[in-house]
């Protein structure tokens, strides 16, 4: 036992060694809206930056994070060239809710949906929202958990500092 | 032993691997502490525990390179929190994998999660809040032959705690997309999708036949026009008995289950109704386990709603079971009309009703009725089948409610709720009959938040819960206030002052606190949890009360 | 080749399963129970099923008892156990459940085991699996049965008693059957059938349901003998005198005094119904590894 946690240990540090470098999407498959699948790795923005907002139907603060952002959504994208993506972990009980309330709340965000948690766990989100932001080359550049009125500002301010 | 040495070799692989390719893999992953101290508090009837503390931790780490992947999760329970069952002890690494993919093929070893479509008929998943984990331990191939046809086939068995269950599960599923694979364009999307289970467990009963290898079906079909769209699935599972030796313990007959929803949409406006029809559809990795041991999800029907006195009277489903009816409608009132105001309003309402299955009669083995039932059965003496639509079903649960939410300028934002919900309590806690009965309850909401000054806003929650039944009426509020982008404090009371045992008419009040910073998040609360159940996503636990600090640190990197 | 490996197994996965027609009854799929009544010893098993007259599902747990017996014959030994205040204690005032059918020993071993807070009806087959799979659900106990009946015994149990009224002397023979190293304790108790009281079954509450094998009393539970090895041929005799009355009255005073809402209402022994049963269990595992059952006064 005392081996293993040693050696949990090293991989411990090893991987804060290589997050030195920037990460990079994980390969794996989401569903879009019109029932198709697609690899996360396979989001564009010809070289813009790219957020990915992870969040639920049932959850509160991430559709008030991005009902917020929707208000600005389209200065943010005049001044920055950002996009986007809403990424639903909706599981199958709320998932077919997810493309009604996308579009009645008139969110023009790319959505995409993640019913088991494949990607939400490759990203290592344990809890939504969690926001992550992606440089021109997609690499995770920043991230953030949770959500309180104002860090739309903050995530602003991040995307400003990438936007060429 | 074997789950040693594959540990052990895995770790090998991730370090090996990590010093060959230095440069091009990555390491990452996230880590989660949850701890909780318990005091006594007669009045609420909270038990203090001898450790005074409890502790769940989770340490995730996974290793990508390329094609390659692999990662493990570390899992410390010392000892579990008093939410979770007290199989969870110790520590271990319950959670390895190494997955590579290579021209449209995705080979998986070790533990992975899965699921077939809806997860009727089959779903590996976690939940860590409700201690949830049924992963699987096995293989997993995916391949995707040609655009738009997506195979995959999977053999393992199922996590409970930290052991792996007898029953060896094996799983198949196709999906076509029939726009992608066929390559025609148009407005109409068409994906079907079939799914297949099997479990294996020998047969060790001396006295009843069973079956060794039980097959559970399903078939999907999904329709995208414009802002239409259609599924549905149908699943089949077949005879699955505990294996009882008692005359009445073994029930034949096959389980099936239907879910059908039908969405329009388009700028500004929603609306779904769905619908769903389960009978005897529990599926265990083991014959003869119980509730820990279900790898099917159906999913439950209802809104899962977030404010606490909403939530207070949750419904899960009855996978062995129910007739259940849902619709959601989403409205946003333009800005600059009369209602819409500057900013417009957004209304959300939501209907839904679950009922019992027809009722029939159990016999025993001289033909005299000994209970009644609500599903499909069939043994030796009785063999009933519920119609598709009954006429005397039982009413499990039933909510109607409205939710309006309103920016009123740009300081100021509104939200109002107004619910009626019945609750079958019972039923929905596995109580005898004629028990509690149903509760009844009228729930109104405001929630309104006021930004104060650039980054600081303060919010208040005010809710009122009216019932005659279950513990009787609650109010509860609830101050927040937070500083963008780093810090929130938050008090809340909970006030049972409709209690009919007037020794019972508490304030359950919480304080919390955290601090957040980028992907770090740190948050320290003291107060009493009411006893209750607590359900993410349709599926229920009673937890206990309690009364104590608490810590929670959740951080990726 | 890719293609041909994910059809291939796509197809061998698709194709495996049963389905069962009935009749499903195959008449005790030719066990026949061994003849317990001859001279050799034989292994037999103990389930202890901790239930409670408000335990609607418990019922179940009994008759899942009897049929393994019906198939199994007196190899198998019942137990029930009426533990925890939520479904044990007595409804005192309410005209029904009002019985305390539980006892201190019951109640020690459900907290020692920590059973009934994993939720009724549960059970222990030999108490194995213990300290983290020994809490069985009912459907689980034919497997643990199937087990236990293939291991070999090293004890061989007998018991005798002579009643005289209330008085009464019980012995209990232990011979080694094989030599032992271990540290044994050996257990002897009394448990009453046919008793006719309150029982919550299902949806129903049952005035006439029938409670058998209901622990009343813990008679010894000691050191089988002060050394720890033993020889093939070994014989221990442990020899009991009890009083009824006095045990009788001693749950009435643990129902008064020292349950959680107990009324003393635990009285009406009928030694006519009644049984004693001796196990010896391995202390480091707590293992039961051999047990015997004989009527009171016989």
């Amino acid at each position: 036992m005392r081996k293993l946690l040693l050696t949990i240990t090293a991989v411990a540090i090893l991987s804060t060694l290589s997050i030195a470098q920037n990460r990079t999407l994980p390969s794996v498959d989401v569903k879009t809206l019109n029932g198709g699948s697609m690899n996360i790795t396979a989001i564009e923005n010809d070289g813009n930056p790219i957020v990915i907002s992870f969040w639920a139907t049932w959850c509160k603060p991430c559709k008030k994070e991005l009902n917020t952002i929707a208000e600005v959504y389209e200065d943010w994208q005049d001044e920055t060239g950002v996009k986007l993506i809403a990424l639903s972990i909706d599981d199958t009980r709320t998932m077919t809710k997810v493309a009604p309330y996308v579009n009645a709340s008139d969110w023009d965000y790319e959505v995409y949906l993640d019913p088991n948690g494949d990607l939400k766990r490759a990203m290592g989100v344990s809890t939504v929202p969690h926001t992550f932001l992606l440089n021109s080359k997609k690499e995770i550049v920043w991230q953030h958990k949770g959500y309180v009125d104002g860090d739309e500002n903050e995530l602003l301010e991040q995307i400003e500092k990438i936007a060429k | 032993m074997i789950k040693k040495i594959s540990l052990t070799l895995t770790i090998a692989c991730l370090t090996i691997i990590c010093f060959a390719q230095e440069n091009s893999g990555e390491f990452h992953g996230d880590f989660d502490l949850n701890m909780q101290s318990y005091q006594e508090d007669k009045l609420i009837e909270a038990e203090p525990v001898d450790e005074i503390i409890l502790n769940n931790a989770y340490l995730n780490i996974n290793y990508t390179q390329g094609n390659f992947a692999a990662g493990l999760r570390y899992e410390s329970y010392l000892n579990a929190l008093l939410d979770f069952d007290d199989d969870y002890k110790g520590n271990g690494i319950p959670f390895r994998y190494a997955t590579y993919t290579i021209d449209g093929l995705e080979v998986t070893a070790g533990n992975y999660y899965e699921q077939i479509g809806s997860g009727l008929i089959f779903r590996s998943y976690e939940n860590k809040g409700l201690g949830i984990d049924n992963a699987m331990d096995g293989v997993r191939l995916k391949y995707i032959p040609v655009k738009g046809i997506y195979l995959k086939t999977f053999i393992g068995k199922n996590r409970t705690y930290f052991t792996y269950s007898d029953g060896i599960i094996r799983g198949a599923d196709a999906e076509v997309n029939l726009n992608e694979s066929l390559n025609f364009e148009s407005k109409t999307k068409i994906i079907v999708g079939q799914g297949f289970v099997s479990r294996f467990q020998a047969d060790n009963n001396p006295k009843f036949k069973l079956p060794q290898n039980i097959a559970a079906y399903s078939s999907r079909l999904n329709i995208i026009n414009g802002g239409w769209n259609y599924s549905g699935e149908y699943a089949i599972k077949l005879n699955d008995p505990i294996g009882s030796l008692t005359a009445e313990g073994n029930n034949y007959a096959n389980g099936n289950a239907l879910m059908s929803s039908l969405a329009y949409s388009q700028r500004g406006f929603g609306i779904i109704a769905e619908m769903h029809r389960v009978d005897h559809m529990e599926f265990r990795s083991e014959r003869a386990q119980e509730k820990q041991y279900i790898i099917n999800y159906i999913p439950t029907l209802t809104k899962q709603h977030t404010y606490t006195l909403l939530a207070l009277y949750p419904c899960a489903t009855q996978s062995e079971g129910e007739f259940g009816t849902q619709v959601d409608v989403f409205y946003k009132i333009k800005k600059g009309s009369v209602l819409g105001g500057k900013y417009g309003t957004k209304i959300s309402f939501n209907f839904s009703n679950i009922r019992s299955l027809e009722k029939g009669v159990k016999y025993d083995t001289n033909k005299n009725e000994i209970e009644e039932i609500s599903s499909s059965f069939k043994n030796d003496y009785t063999d009933f089948t519920p119609k598709f639509f009954s006429k005397n079903g039982e009413l499990f649960f039933n909510d109607i409610n409205l939710e309006i939410y309103k920016k009123i300028n740009k300081k100021m934002k509104a939200t109002g709720i107004l619910a009626r919900q019945s609750y079958n309590k019972d039923v929905l806690e596995g109580k005898t009959p004629g028990t509690y009965g149903t509760v009844n309850s009228t729930i109104a909401i405001a929630d309104v938040s006021y930004k104060i000054k650039e980054g600081h806003t303060v919010r208040v929650e005010l809710q009122e819960l009216l019932a005659d039944g279950g513990d009787g009426s609650w109010s509860m509020g609830l101050v927040e206030y937070t500083i963008s982008p780093h810090w929130f404090f938050a008090v809340q009371d909970m006030y049972n002052w409709g209690n009919h045992d007037v020794e019972k008419q508490l304030h359950y009040v919480n304080i919390n606190c955290g601090f957040l910073k980028g992907a770090n998040r740190i948050a320290i609360g003291y107060g009493k949890k009411r006893a209750g159940i607590f359900c993410v996503g349709g599926v229920c636990k009673e937890v206990p009360s309690a009364n104590g600090f608490s810590l929670t640190i959740s951080s990726s990197f | 080749m890719k293609n041909i490996i994910t059809l291939f197994s796509f197809i061998l996965i698709i194709t495996s399963c049963d389905v069962v027609e009935g009749p499903y009854l195959i008449d005790n799929g030719g066990i026949t129970p061994v003849d317990t009544s001859s001279n050799t010893y034989v292994k037999k098993v103990l389930i202890e099923d901790f239930t409670g007259h408000t335990c609607p599902n418990c019922p179940a747990a009994a008759k899942e008892l009897e049929a393994i017996h019906d198939v199994y014959g007196d190899q198998i030994i019942g137990m029930a156990l009426h533990v925890s205040t939520g479904f044990a204690a007595p409804q005192t005032g309410s005209g029904k459940f009002e019985y305390d059918f539980r006892t201190e020993w019951g109640t020690e071993w459900d907290d020692f085991f920590d059973i009934s807070n994993a939720g009724l009806p549960r059970g222990m087959v030999n108490r194995t699996g213990y300290p983290d799979e020994h809490k069985l659900g009912k459907n689980e106990w034919l497997a643990a049965v199937i087990t236990e009946l293939e291991k070999e015994i090293d004890f061989g149990i007998s018991i005798t008693s002579e009643m005289n009224e209330d008085e009464g002397n019980i012995t209990i023979n232990t011979e080694l059957l094989n030599d032992v190293i271990g540290d044994y304790n050996l257990v002897a108790c009394l448990t009453e059938s046919h008793i006719i009281n309150w029982q919550k079954d299902g949806q129903i509450e049952n005035a006439f349901y029938e409670h058998n094998h209901v622990l009343r009393s813990v008679l010894i539970d000691k050191n089988l003998s002060t050394s720890s090895s033993y020889s093939s041929g070994d014989e221990i005799i442990e020899p009991i005198i009890i009083n009824l009355t006095t045990l009788e009255q001693y749950n009435i005073d643990y129902s008064v005094n020292t349950a959680i809402n107990g009324s003393g209402n635990a009285g009406g022994w009928n030694a006519e119904n009644m049984s004693v049963i001796a196990y010896i269990y391995d202390n480091t595992t707590k293992e039961i590894v051999q047990v015997e059952e004989a009527h009171l006064n016989e």
